[in-house]
């Protein structure tokens, strides 16, 4: 005799399908893009497309874990960082805030935030402090395809043309 | 009725936090500087400009969000568990 237990669930346990963690989900998307729509956007009103500080951030990013690679950058791609980062900041907030491609703009924001991290450099507390949780919070987006709760990429996933090509959901979801 | 309450309290926490992050995010940015919700100082410290919203007013919102969810989770302790949840518990047999 096989004796199949569901599994035990009642109102107080959390459901992963449930609608309090679609809810969830699709809120801290908003919000987290709405973060990094208000960096970008301020700084495209006071500095347009020339964030000269940028680049002097990362030329002052000397030993991290990250090695000589944004000194590099720094003192190299000044033309791409300067307007880079208030247009992408922008761009990776709108698109988290409307859920579309999610993931591709979570990955941005894990890559910003991975520099903040290191180049803030804020560890008087230990190394869990607000730029880890930021970076956390983008990887969430990313692994669990929050775009799909009350975003667009729930509807993008539908069309033919994702279907035919379902690995656009890498970049989606 | 819980499903009731329940997307209430979804609409009204989520609305209040909304209010108080992006609405009043979106008057901020929209007022000029400064564009974020503390006082612009000069070299000397002297403060030159201030947030049109107050930042008490835009994070009592934000509580204010919270705490509709948190009286939300307290209607669900005090509200007896639906019988298809209770049920659910139940050892079931297979063949």
């Amino acid at each position: 005799m096989n004796y199949q237990l569901t599994p035990p669930t009642t109102t107080a346990d959390f459901e992963l399908d449930g609608a309090w963690t679609a809810y969830w989900l699709a809120g801290l998307r908003i919000i987290t893009g709405w973060w990094f729509f208000h960096a970008g956007v301020t700084k495209l009103i006071e500095d347009g497309l020339a964030f000269t500080y940028g680049p002097a951030y990362m030329q002052g990013m000397t030993g991290t874990a990250l090695g000589p690679i944004p000194v590099w950058m720094g003192n190299n791609l000044a033309w791409l960082i300067e307007p880079g980062v208030p247009l992408f900041e922008t761009l990776i907030g709108l698109a988290l805030i409307a859920g579309a491609l999610t993931r591709l703009a979570a990955l941005g924001g894990v890559i910003f935030m991975v520099l903040f991290w290191v180049g803030n450099a804020g560890f008087g507390h230990g190394l869990v402090n607000g730029d880890l949780m930021g970076l956390l919070l983008f990887a969430t987006m990313l692994v669990l395809g929050a775009g799909r709760y009350y975003g667009l990429d729930g509807v993008l996933e539908q069309t033919a043309f994702v279907k035919q090509h379902p690995k656009l959901r890498y970049i989606l979801g | 009725m819980t499903k009731i309450i329940q997307k209430a309290a979804m609409a009204l926490g989520g609305g209040l936090i909304a209010l108080g992050i992006i609405g009043m995010g979106i008057v901020e940015i929209l007022a000029g500087k400064p564009y974020g919700a503390a006082p612009l100082t000069n070299e000397a410290g002297n403060v030159i400009a201030t947030p049109m919203v107050d930042p008490a007013l835009r994070t009592g919102l934000v509580l204010a969000g919270l705490a509709v969810f948190g009286l939300y989770g307290l209607y669900q302790l005090v509200t007896p568990e639906e019988e298809d949840a209770v049920a659910r518990e139940q050892p079931t047999m297979a063949d």
